[in-house]
């Protein structure tokens, strides 16, 4: 790997966890504080994780096998701040705690 | 299956960890032979009677150790029990004089000092030390250098002297060209292979 | 309060005591970079790094213990089995480490022989206490599991938090015995250290804090008992279950078999998908209660912790721990800027919300909300995020021109550290290093005169 492939790649590594968190931060966000803007911005962020997924897959010298790893990690993203909060709010229910 | 249920997550819990365990058993097992003195990618300590090198290879697409002919140390051929002992003796002067605590080795430790994995295989000894102690080998020069390393800094950043004897350095220097033949799976990368346009 | 309660305390203060040692060697270590002849051939940087990487060990597990301490009296309504041992061994524990740090200070190492390991200095990073105070370590280890163990056992009660401890003190204990043995195999050295350090800092000490905040949580939100230990119960398999093949991600580079690099990169590159959960469990617990605590620097503290830990730990390990990667940063401050700002995320915040949650209830507190806390709260995490970004940056630089363009060797090494981006690093971590060294100052003003500057108000007394 040249030395600027190295920074290059471990800086979008970096970004595709930050843009996978700002989105759940900011989904969580807008869910309980009912901002449906805070909702959309946090889904840009997912945006922003899928456009560093493909440019890890296009434009990194990883390997295929690691490429691959990405691409799923980006589906698996999406899912889980939604799935998160849909049991968190039935966990909390069934408690007799509503947000 | 009720996902809000505790006991179906504590069950998930014990068998995961329990899965986890048992397949890190078994690679452990793998691990300690594969890397034991002798083993595949960890040599014997008697290696430290032959030249050692690092060259990349194709197939594995990685730099590998390359062990040579016959080198003495120290003007000697070590037999197995002497090159052990010599070992143990090494890996004590370098645990109670906290090398890890500067240097690295294979990576782990402090990252104030230089890293020693290939310390043996460095150019610096050849290019600079032996001029400057004026030995006649490499490890002498090594030795000299353990020993008052206040006589030869190179820059700002200095070894401290350590009041290693001289039967203490040359365990630690033999140390040092056993290591460098272990293989790391190409750590570090291109080693002395590079020059800096800095 | 109960006596394991008023251990805990003393615990904390302990605790609270060696933060500081942490924080001075952790200057002192930085300012060598800086000045390289600073106490050179007096007090050199190895000595310096041990103060600081042993100390930043113990004042968390001591503060892990006092939590428990504070905790386990009420999770079982009575008082904790052996308590009159486990109060002797704190002395002893605290007495240890004075003699420990005395030795590290003033004699510092010995010959190569089996002698100095027993009796000054072990050199294995983060263990490197001599064995005889290896020993006590154990003695109080066992102790503290005595303890809690015990009280289960006469209590005739257990809860799911507790079997969840309990388990885990017992790799915690084991794991430990490998700070006694010297290797002369480097290979089997290091993959057995690495069991002690990744399981703890990275397993046992995860499930460990895991427990304490789920305590936590009931105490400073009301959350029911099954909603934190559903969480816990989820933490553990995830956690557990990516960290401990995670642990391969150490076995890179150290003589091992090369499928560590597939099988470790794969689970350590797993591991931020539990704390993304974290962080949004954590902002579901702090909007429900619409961000209104009795208790605000301990629920800021908790919220510090969710975060520091997925960006500490998830982001910044994110980015180095492919193997392709991980080639050229391994053994550079890039690595130290992960560990700086994983440990602060994962452990220190935690620890630092249950000072506060103690020292409300000790001082039969109705509410704890000043200013002093966010000045604290502020220079601590802008000096920390300052510190990984400066290292960070340093780290970049020598992975780029020490590794990936210079080879690893001498030369290559002397020329990175010579380089302007990784100097400015190292200055700027260092003056980073003094902001955090002064929010330290608030933050133990803050505990030590929460609820006492204040004028009398009336203070229900709190079931402590």
């Amino acid at each position: 790997m040249t030395p600027d492939a190295l920074v290059f790649s471990a800086i979008m590594l970096g970004l595709f966890v930050l843009a996978g968190g700002s989105y759940g931060v900011l989904y969580g966000a807008g869910r309980i504080w009912r901002r449906p803007q805070l909702i959309k911005t946090g889904f840009a962020c997912y945006g922003i994780q899928v456009l560093v997924t493909l440019a890890i897959v296009a434009l990194t010298p990883l390997s295929i096998m690691w490429k691959v790893f990405i691409l799923l990690s980006c589906f698996a993203y999406a899912l889980i701040p939604p799935a998160t909060w849909r049991y968190l709010e039935r966990l909390h229910h069934t408690e007799g705690k509503t947000t | 299956m009720d996902l809000q249920d505790p006991a179906f997550w504590r069950a998930g819990a014990i068998s995961t960890t329990l899965v986890m365990l048992v397949v890190l058993i078994f690679l452990t097992i793998d691990s300690l032979a594969v890397s034991r003195a002798g083993g595949s990618h960890v040599p014997d300590y008697t290696v430290i009677n032959h030249q050692i090198g690092y060259r990349y290879d194709w197939s594995r697409r990685e730099d590998v150790p390359v062990i040579g002919g016959d080198q003495p140390l120290f003007g000697k051929t070590w037999t197995e029990p002497e090159a052990r002992a010599l070992m143990q003796e090494g890996k004590l002067v370098i645990q109670s004089r906290a090398c890890m605590d500067c240097h690295t080795f294979f990576g782990n430790g402090a990252y104030y000092a230089p890293d020693l994995t290939k310390a043996w295989l460095d150019p610096a000894w050849q290019q600079i030390w032996m001029p400057m102690t004026g030995a006649k080998t490499q490890e002498d020069a090594m030795v000299d250098f353990l020993m008052h390393p206040e006589r030869y800094p190179t820059w700002n950043r200095e070894m401290p002297n350590l009041h290693i004897s001289e039967p203490e350095a040359r365990a630690v220097v033999a140390y040092l060209k056993w290591m460098s033949a272990i293989d790391t799976n190409g750590f570090p990368a291109n080693f002395g292979k590079l020059s800096i346009q800095h | 309060m109960y006596r394991s309660q008023k251990l805990a305390l003393r615990y904390f203060t302990a605790s609270a005591t060696l933060f500081g040692v942490m924080v001075i060697a952790g200057l002192l270590s930085a300012t060598y970079y800086v000045f390289p002849h600073f106490l050179f051939g007096i007090f050199n940087f190895n000595m310096s790094k041990i103060l600081h990487i042993d100390t930043l060990i113990i004042w968390l597990l001591m503060g892990f213990f006092g939590s428990v301490y504070w905790f386990l009296p009420k999770e079982l309504n009575r008082e904790l089995e052996g308590i009159r041992l486990g109060e002797i061994m704190f002395w002893v524990f605290c007495a240890a480490v004075a003699v420990v740090a005395a030795i590290f200070i003033f004699v510092q190492y010995g010959p190569g022989d089996e002698t100095s390991l027993w009796l000054i200095n072990q050199g294995r990073k983060y263990v490197e206490a001599p064995r005889w105070a290896a020993i006590g370590i154990v003695l109080i280890v066992l102790t503290f599991a005595y303890n809690v163990i015990g009280t289960a056992i006469k209590a005739r009660r257990m809860t799911g938090i507790l079997w969840v401890l309990i388990l885990d003190l017992i790799p915690l204990t084991l794991l430990y015995l490998d700070a006694f043995p010297a290797q002369t195999n480097i290979s089997h050295d290091l993959y057995w250290w690495w069991w002690l350090v990744h399981m703890w800092v990275e397993a046992t000490w995860e499930v460990l804090i895991g427990c304490i905040m789920a305590w936590a949580l009931m105490e400073l939100l009301g959350t029911s008992r099954r909603i934190v230990e559903t969480w816990l119960y989820i933490e553990v398999m995830l956690v557990l279950g990516t960290g401990i093949l995670g642990l391969g991600h150490h076995y890179f580079w150290i003589g091992t078999p090369r499928y560590w690099l597939s099988i470790g990169g794969f689970f350590s590159a797993l591991e931020p998908l539990p704390l993304l959960g974290m962080v949004v469990h954590a902002i579901y617990d702090a909007g429900t209660h619409h961000m209104q605590t009795t208790n605000k620097p301990a629920f800021y503290w908790l919220l510090a912790e969710a975060f520091g830990n997925f960006i500490g730990a998830g982001v910044w390990g994110f980015m180095m721990t492919l193997p392709q990667i991980n080639l050229y940063s391994h053994g550079t401050q890039w690595t130290v800027s992960h560990g700086h700002f994983a440990f602060w995320g994962a452990y220190a915040c935690g620890v630092i919300a249950v000072f506060y949650l103690a020292a409300q209830r000790s001082r039969g507190l109705n509410m704890v909300d000043n200013r002093s806390w966010k000045w604290g709260f502020g220079l601590l995490n802008f000096g920390m995020v300052g510190m990984v970004g400066a290292l960070l940056i340093a780290g970049i630089a020598q992975a780029f021109f020490e590794r990936a363009e210079g080879g690893s060797t001498l030369q290559a090494f002397v020329v990175a550290q010579s380089n302007p981006w990784f100097e400015m690093g190292m200055y700027s971590r260092l003056a980073f290093g003094f902001i955090f060294a002064a929010g330290y100052t608030v933050l133990m003003y803050d505990l030590l005169t929460v609820g006492k500057r204040a004028p009398a108000v009336a203070a229900q007394s709190v079931a402590a």
